[in-house]
């Protein structure tokens, strides 16, 4: 949709001076479907405060509870632990850190994926791609938990074998050596195929969105394409990227199937990402491998657990706003480097000028994205 | 327990109770109907057949169920599952109008847990009620309380995975050793010591177990506890307390892990454990290879009852190291299913108690062994949970 936007921007402000009139002869059908609308958009919020509050109550009995006292808690699948926090903070921190493993590897693949298919393979070939892609996503995680147990487990071995071999003197690649494949390593290139398809997507239509008159303006001045990409494209799309990563952080975070069949956990904090039995447990799949067989006082202490995810992803999700909500205050400084540098190539001070042209399309295309977005 | 593996075979490292896969289990479950029953007979041919529980209560079996009718919900272990798919089914064809709803996804936690609020006419679980849970009972049962059943018999089988060995013999202390990770490779001495003759490589030992809570690792812990306390020093659980070894999701995971790997030992419910080669367990001076009949006879000499207020209640805690006969299988466990003794509705009653007489009628019995591989009552366990369902009202 390149361009297009801009034309239909107006449409969603405000009307303007001549229409109110329109607006207070509201007939009964309008009425009924600003009554749907507006139902939809509270029972959302009537949702989440209720999940919030059922984590909330449930949890609390285990918060408070003594872990070494109650005769549920200290033992079974919660034994161990001294309170609630010690519990959930080596599962908290396993949760983020298999998903940042994930990340680091999605991201890079993913813009690169999505930069091909919107300005590099011919059209007939991203449509295709774009579709291949989209299909990632439906792929139940179940499968993608078989597919590493069965698949990527084996493949990897060799090379888990290697890093401890030759560079197990890196504390990341350092202890006993995983013998099945069972590792956070395995896991996370499981998860990273899983969030492949939502930050290319994303990013595919960011990329998309990028005015043609800036990328058209950077050619004119005998960019290669490459810089072009880099002086127009990226600049433009950079919020957009970030909060599409964020996305695919939360997806990460929440994923419970695939984790929990390949990775083999312990409730420990460890950097060490190819050992086995060693390796840090996530929070959804923990509960999914223990509340079955949990016992009430334990399956609140899961529940908690719970909670803290959803505080977590509540976190990540906000951060990911507030950074598309941040990022055109950054904006201006780029603008006037181009202007009052020479030092700089022409090209960019060209982009630069470009984007001072299309100033007044800044604010309407941020909206576009966040909204798009989240 | 472990869930077992051919029950869940189209998906077979799934957990029980995911909302994400339990749509798909479902109709996986429906999917693999038809193999289920194959994989069940090849595991078990061996010991078709054997079944020491042919002299028992052929009566009770042509107990006549056709009358009855209406709706009997209940969950909880998933251990019990395809026993209790074979059983509902074995009901069904004798009592035309009875349905039977057994949600294994709840896992022995949400069986009793939803028995305890009163959702279910009885609870599958891999323990008795604790002495709080059977409390808490009361409320939903009145003041007599809820008896557990031990209906379903089976052993923990230690698998293992090692090329160039097809036999392998331990003793109690060396397999404490091995999955205190304190013995680290195949050739170790302890080893030697228990397989003379046999050529050991040198291969590393991997240690297979459970990532999620389980009554398998309950009782194997339990096992491992009382009969060698030296070594294995941390108390009965349902989560396995040594750090270091790969933890796989569900017995079938534990399974196919073995399976895929080299030097590699685990532990699983027997009927889950398909073709893999699973070791004899010394017991006295005999190494005991796992049996049905070997199991029975395990639980015929090593049981007593556990503590209970109620009358009738037959929850048993098994002491392993009775186990010295050297023909009773040295790591049996148990399922139970619980009920109140006084349910809220008498025909509600009538319909658990009839399914459940029919569960360790003769036929029920031959019938989970055939499909789930279970191990059959001893007879006059099967006598004492009659006369308990008689006073249940």
């Amino acid at each position: 949709m390149p361009d297009k936007p801009m034309p239909d921007m107006p449409m969603p402000d405000k009307p303007p001076a001549g229409k109110p009139k329109a607006a207070t002869r509201a007939r009964p059908a309008d009425r009924v479907f600003k009554f749907l609308s507006t139902s939809a958009a509270v029972s959302i919020m009537v949702i989440l405060a209720g999940v919030a509050l059922f984590l909330l109550v449930r949890a609390l009995p285990a918060i408070t509870a003594g872990w070494s006292t109650n005769p549920e808690l200290k033992s079974g699948v919660t034994g161990g632990f001294a309170s609630f926090w010690a519990y959930v903070s080596p599962l908290a921190f396993g949760t983020v850190w298999a998903s940042v493993i994930a990340l680091l590897m999605a991201t890079p693949v993913a813009i690169g994926i999505a930069l091909f298919i919107s300005h590099y393979s011919p059209r007939r070939m991203a449509n295709f791609l774009g579709y291949i892609i989209d299909l990632l996503a439906a792929v139940p995680s179940v499968v993608y938990g078989l597919w590493g147990i069965l698949v990527m487990r084996p493949f990897l071995l060799p090379m888990q074998e290697w890093l401890n071999a030759y560079l197990g003197w890196i504390p990341l690649f350092s202890g006993k050596v995983t013998s099945t494949g069972s590792s956070i390593l395995t896991g996370a290139v499981v998860l990273a195929v899983m969030v492949l398809p939502i930050i290319t997507a994303i990013s595919r239509e960011i990329f998309l969105q990028t005015p043609k008159l800036h990328e058209e303006a950077a050619l004119a001045l005998g960019a290669t394409r490459w810089e072009m990409i880099q002086l127009s494209v990226f600049p433009y799309a950079r919020s957009g990227v970030v909060s599409a990563v964020l996305l695919g952080l939360g997806r990460a975070l929440g994923e419970t199937m695939a984790v929990a069949m390949i990775i083999s956990p312990a409730i420990i904090a460890s950097f060490r990402i190819i050992t086995e039995g060693e390796n840090p447990q996530t929070i959804a799949s923990n509960i999914a491998l223990n509340f079955p067989i949990a016992t009430g006082m334990q399956r609140d202490a899961l529940i908690g657990t719970g909670l803290v995810l959803f505080v977590i992803s509540l976190a990540v999700n906000m951060l990911a706003r507030l950074i598309v909500n941040v990022k055109p205050r950054k904006k201006p400084p780029k603008k006037k480097v181009p202007t009052g540098d020479g030092g700089r190539s022409p090209a960019e001070a060209a982009v630069g000028a470009a984007m001072v042209a299309a100033v007044g399309a800044g604010a309407d295309r941020d909206r576009t994205s966040e909204g798009g977005l989240l | 327990m472990a869930p077992a593996l051919w029950g869940r075979s189209a998906i077979p490292w799934k957990g029980q109770n995911l909302v994400k896969a339990f749509r798909f289990g479902q109709a996986a479950a429906v999917l693999t109907a038809g193999a289920l029953a194959l994989t069940a007979c090849g595991g078990n041919s061996s010991v078709a057949g054997t079944s020491s529980a042919d002299a028992s209560g052929s009566a009770t079996a042509a107990a006549d169920y056709s009358t009855l009718s209406g709706t009997v919900t209940a969950g909880g272990s998933s251990a019990q599952a395809n026993a209790q798919a074979a059983w509902s089914a074995g009901f069904k064809a004798q009592a035309a109008k009875v349905t039977i709803n057994y949600d294994k996804s709840q896992g022995s936690g949400g069986g009793v847990t939803n028995f305890i609020s009163g959702s279910y006419d009885f609870a599958g679980s891999d323990a008795y009620l604790s002495a709080d849970q059977a409390t808490k009972a009361q409320a939903v049962c009145g003041t007599g309380g809820a008896v557990n059943l031990p209906v379903y018999l089976d052993g923990v089988a230690i698998v293992f995975n090692l090329k160039g060995v097809d036999k392998l013999q331990l003793s109690a202390g060396t397999l404490a050793k091995i999955f205190t990770q304190q013995i680290t490779s195949w050739d170790d001495a302890a080893i030697k010591a228990d397989n003379p003759g046999a050529t050991l490589p040198s291969t590393a030992i991997t240690t297979v177990t459970r990532s999620d809570g389980s009554g398998t690792t309950q009782n194997f812990s339990n096992y491992l506890h009382q009969v060698a306390p030296d070594v294995w020093t941390a108390p009965a659980s349902n989560k396995w307390p040594v750090a270091g070894s790969s933890a796989q999701q569900g017995g079938s995971g534990v399974v196919n892990t073995v399976k895929a790997g080299d030097g590699t030992i685990g532990y699983a419910d027997h009927s889950a454990i398909g073709d893999l080669p699973a070791a004899a367990i010394k017991a006295g001076d005999k190494y005991v290879s796992f049996s049905q009949d070997g199991v029975t006879k395990a639980i015929t000499t090593a049981v007593t009852p556990a503590k209970s207020t109620v009358a009738g209640d037959l929850g048993q805690d098994i002491d392993y190291t009775k186990l010295t006969s050297g023909d009773a299988y040295p790591i049996p466990l148990i399922s139970y299913d619980i009920l109140c003794t006084q349910f809220k509705d008498a025909a509600q009653a009538k319909l658990a108690t009839a399914y459940i007489d029919y569960i360790v009628s003769d036929q029920g019995q031959k019938i989970a062994a055939k499909n789930a591989g279970s191990a059959p009552l001893p007879i006059e366990l099967a006598d004492k949970i009659r006369a308990t369902l008689k006073t249940v009202s």
